[in-house]
């Protein structure tokens, strides 16, 4: 059963065709790699995903769902959570409060009700705090949990933002190239995490250009190459697949 | 009074003023273009062109022509002063710092201006006598003639310098692409610092031309730097072609507005196309380099 | 212990809501009238400022969003009631709601369409919008008094008690102003506070994890103005006109500098600022005609020296020097 369904979809800037009639599915429970070389639109395919960007054509379901063309913010509502290939956690608060941020839709409140401090609004910060720490903990963070966000390390600000998509309760997790810029050390405690949370029921669709790493967690992969879809299929088959090694080897270029 | 009637009369003043927001509008263009800056005290550097020639011709004696050009130069010097006392130094500051500094320095012109020449509003003779040409039916003052000839020519001028010389194309180069020119060893602040000149130049010309059809006083620059602004991005954000089309534009529809709504509401009329523009295609008519399109 | 003087922005997790120094504040508050009575009529003005810029501090120095134009709700306010007093009669506690509901809901209006625009267009939006208001405001004489504005607007009144003495207006101001201080803290340490600084850091990230990016934009704008509303009325109610020579881009821009140089993402910043740049206003209002160019060389100045706000650098130097003799202590302990 596919939890996201991707089809056809296509997007052109000003005339720059960067995904070309884009179709692919990812079963629940599973681990989906998405692999290709750079400028193959794979963070283009995120974006449209979780909404920053809108297709120019094809539809995208989440679900029972049509999510096409809907606000971001409605696609996680909906239960999509996604780390940003540029890190982007939240410098100005601290650790845990990006964590407790992370959490906005699962807490009551609006504006009037936080101002005033009602008693609901009370009874949601106080049984947050513990859920937020317990993430920060499954991540090796607690430690830190009062630093500014900002004073983190590299690696542990992407960790951050895995915890902070964590703390929304999702579904279905996109993953925008955790790895890069991680130490090899960072990468396997990160792989590790990933596959905890495929136990724990998480659809997950990593976009990753480290092929270590993505072969050996997925349970399928998808390769892009100059925004087509080349291959799809196993990580054994995909590594054999005749035209994902051209298209590394040739580094993106045009098909001699 | 029948408004339609007024049409041609409004239509040529219209087209005056136009071109004096065109050439404030290719103030903003050019600096924007260098260094993503909107210079807010763009308006000073016309007001300052009229009232710096005033005082060259009432306080020092020198004739009509030399005053201008001294004004003129006075006011470059002015815009290069603006670089590198307040935007150099916060070359890496953020949007928000930079909007308060340029605002800052257009709050400290204006009331200088104030405190060296005095609050009156002052007016220059026009340079070919007061006398109305009627064309077709309309009456033409020969000074708006002499401000679309003068708008002409600095357009014309312009593009040669951009197009034609080095230091032009040494600008365009830094403002399309600025590393790349970086390492081609163009000095990006350099440049900037240019762009100042050159706004400053082209506000204060501007100045000069304007004065003798309408007064000019200490505080007449805010809100024609706000209207040239406007016109900038009415036109197509960013572009030298947007700027003038959106400042004779803006010029037109202010100028007819006044047949049609009470005449009080005449500026407010410039804020409400503002905010037309920027609910509805905030990349301005003609399109922008600069505002990308994610959502919009 | 040591930064019991000055407020300190960058809290780790913000849990206490009133600390020791609060109450040093206060009391200082309460006595002052008793020390200093000369500053009265001074410090009203100045609890009035504070009362703007403490709101526009939520949707930029929190929210991070540029508002020019925000001198055009605390003139709403102060119109709204001065009309309702002087002619229909309202006493000037339901004007004073009035007044507040009046500006956010032009706020609401306006910022819809106006708050998907981001950096310069969004500063240039709130601009155009301060302007049209003036525009409107010296044109609608019937309704506004046009350029001369609205007079003898009553004293603000309680259940019969008329704050007719600077005395009696400082304690309204600045209970107001307390009062308001306490919403603020309540929110900033909420979800919503999260939202305003997720907003600021990363929209994308903040949408991404299901805020409503525009409908938190819109929300701390309103509630922004709202703050510059009641502040507007007590204006009203403490100057006894409303004109609009008062509510210029002049005033928007003292009010965004109030709020950086108090420290952007802090709330007792502003409120200090405002008092200062009050105080620094009046001393240069002496200088006449030198007093704007003054100012703005020194708005230049400050932006270029201090601009994370002056009291994040003061407060480390003065943390830094008071420090000095527990770190001599500390040297000469280990060195036994």
């Amino acid at each position: 059963m596919s939890l996201l369904a991707v089809d056809k979809i296509s997007k052109s800037y000003d005339g720059v065709l960067a995904l070309n009639r884009v179709s692919l599915a990812v079963r629940q429970g599973t681990i989906k790699g998405l692999i290709g070389p750079n400028g193959a639109g794979k963070t283009t395919l995120c974006h449209l995903i979780s909404g920053l960007e809108r297709p120019t054509s094809g539809t995208i379901s989440f679900g029972e769902v049509d999510i096409t063309g809907k606000e971001p913010y409605e696609i996680a509502a909906l239960g999509v959570g996604r780390t940003f290939q540029a890190l982007q956690t939240w410098g100005n608060m601290t650790v845990v409060e990006n964590i407790l941020a992370g959490m906005h839709t699962r807490l009551p409140g609006d504006f009037f009700s936080c101002g005033l401090w009602l008693p609901w609004i009370h009874k949601g910060e106080k049984g947050a705090l513990p859920e937020a720490k317990e993430i920060l903990e499954s991540l090796g963070l607690l430690g830190r949990w009062k630093w500014p966000a900002s004073q983190l390390s590299f690696g542990q600000q992407k960790m951050l933002e895995l915890g902070r998509a964590l703390a929304m309760q999702p579904k279905l997790l996109l993953l925008d190239e955790p790895a890069a810029g991680l130490t090899p050390a960072e990468v396997k405690k990160l792989s590790e995490k990933v596959c905890q949370l495929r136990e724990k029921g998480i659809t997950i669709l990593v976009v990753e250009h480290h092929l270590g790493m993505v072969m050996e967690i997925a349970d399928e992969v998808a390769v892009l190459h100059n925004g087509e879809l080349i291959a799809e299929g196993t990580p054994e088959a995909v590594k054999k697949d005749p035209r994902v090694i051209k298209a590394y080897l040739k580094g993106g270029g045009v098909d001699a | 009074m029948d408004p339609w009637g007024l049409i041609p009369q409004l239509l040529i003043s219209g087209i005056t003023m136009g071109a004096i927001y065109a050439l404030v509008a290719l103030g903003f263009v050019t600096i924007v273009k260098a260094s993503q800056i909107i210079n807010f005290a763009q308006g000073e550097f016309v007001m300052l062109g009229g009232v710096i020639t005033f005082f060259f011709i009432k306080g020092a004696g020198l004739s009509y022509p030399l005053a201008a050009l001294m004004a003129v130069i006075v006011v470059v010097i002015i815009g290069f002063l603006l670089h590198v006392l307040v935007i150099y130094p916060l070359r890496k500051a953020s949007t928000l710092i930079l909007i308060m500094a340029t605002l800052g320095a257009s709050i400290v012109l204006s009331n200088t201006s104030a405190l060296l020449f005095g609050t009156l509003p002052k007016t220059l003779t026009s340079f070919s006598g007061e006398q109305p040409l009627e064309i077709g039916g309309v009456l033409i003052v020969p000074q708006s003639l002499w401000v679309l000839g003068a708008t002409v020519c600095l357009l014309l001028s312009l593009h040669f310098l951009s197009h034609r010389t080095l230091l032009g194309k040494a600008m365009e180069a830094s403002s399309t692409d600025p590393l790349g020119a970086d390492l081609v060893g163009i000095s990006r602040n350099l440049m900037v610092f240019f762009a100042f000149g050159v706004s400053a130049a082209m506000g204060s010309i501007a100045g000069v031309l304007v004065t003798p059809l309408f007064y000019t006083s200490y505080s007449a620059g805010t809100l024609l730097g706000l209207k040239g602004f406007i016109a900038a991005v009415l036109g197509g954000w960013g572009k030298n072609s947007g700027a003038i089309l959106g400042g004779f534009a803006l010029g037109i529809v202010e100028s007819l507005s006044v047949a049609f709504i009470p005449s009080g509401y005449k500026d407010g009329v410039a804020f409400a196309v503002l905010l037309l523009i920027l609910y509805f295609r905030p990349k301005g008519i003609l399109g922008s380099p600069f505002i990308d399109s994610r959502r919009w | 212990m040591i930064s019991l003087i000055l407020p300190d922005p960058h809290l780790p997790y913000r849990r206490e809501f009133i600390k020791k120094r609060d109450f040093l504040y206060l009391g200082a508050l309460m006595l002052l009238p008793v020390i200093w009575p000369d500053s009265l009529f001074l410090m009203v003005l100045a609890g009035i400022y504070a009362i703007l810029s403490l709101g526009l501090s939520l949707f930029l120095g929190y929210a991070g969003q540029i508002s020019l134009g925000h001198a055009a709700f605390f003139g709403i306010g102060a119109y709204t009631t001065a009309i309702l007093t002087t002619r229909y009669g309202v006493p000037p506690l339901g004007a004073f709601w009035a007044s507040a509901v009046a500006a956010a809901a032009f706020a609401y209006l306006i910022g819809k369409p106006i708050l998907k625009l981001k950096g310069y267009f969004l500063a240039l939006a709130t601009l155009g919008f301060g302007e049209i208001f003036l525009v409107i405001v010296r044109e609608s004489r019937s309704l506004t008094g046009g350029v001369s504005g609205i007079f003898g607007v009553p004293w603000f009144s309680l259940a019969g008690f008329t704050f007719d003495t600077y005395l009696k207006q400082y304690y309204l101001v600045w209970g107001v102003l307390i009062g308001l201080v306490l919403f603020a803290k309540n929110l900033v340490r909420s979800k919503m506070g999260r939202a305003l600084l997720a907003v600021a850091a990363s929209e994308d990230a903040a949408a991404s994890v299901g805020i409503n990016v525009v409908r938190v934009k819109v929300g701390v704008f309103v509630i922004s103005a709202a703050f510059a509303g009641f502040a507007g009325s007590l204006f009203a109610g403490v100057m006894s006109t409303a004109s609009p020579g008062a509510f210029g881009l002049g005033l928007s821009v003292l009010i965004v500098m109030m709020v950086i140089m108090g420290g952007m993402g802090t709330l007792y910043g502003p409120i200090f600022s405002a008092v200062f740049l009050t105080w620094l206003t009046d001393v240069l209002g002496g200088y006449q005609e030198y007093s704007l160019p003054i100012f703005g060389v020194i708005l230049i100045l400050l932006l270029i020296f201090f601009p994370d706000g002056v009291g994040t650098r003061l407060n480390a130097r003065l943390i830094y020097l008071i420090s000095y003799w527990g770190r001599k202590r500390r040297r000469e302990r280990v060195e036994r």
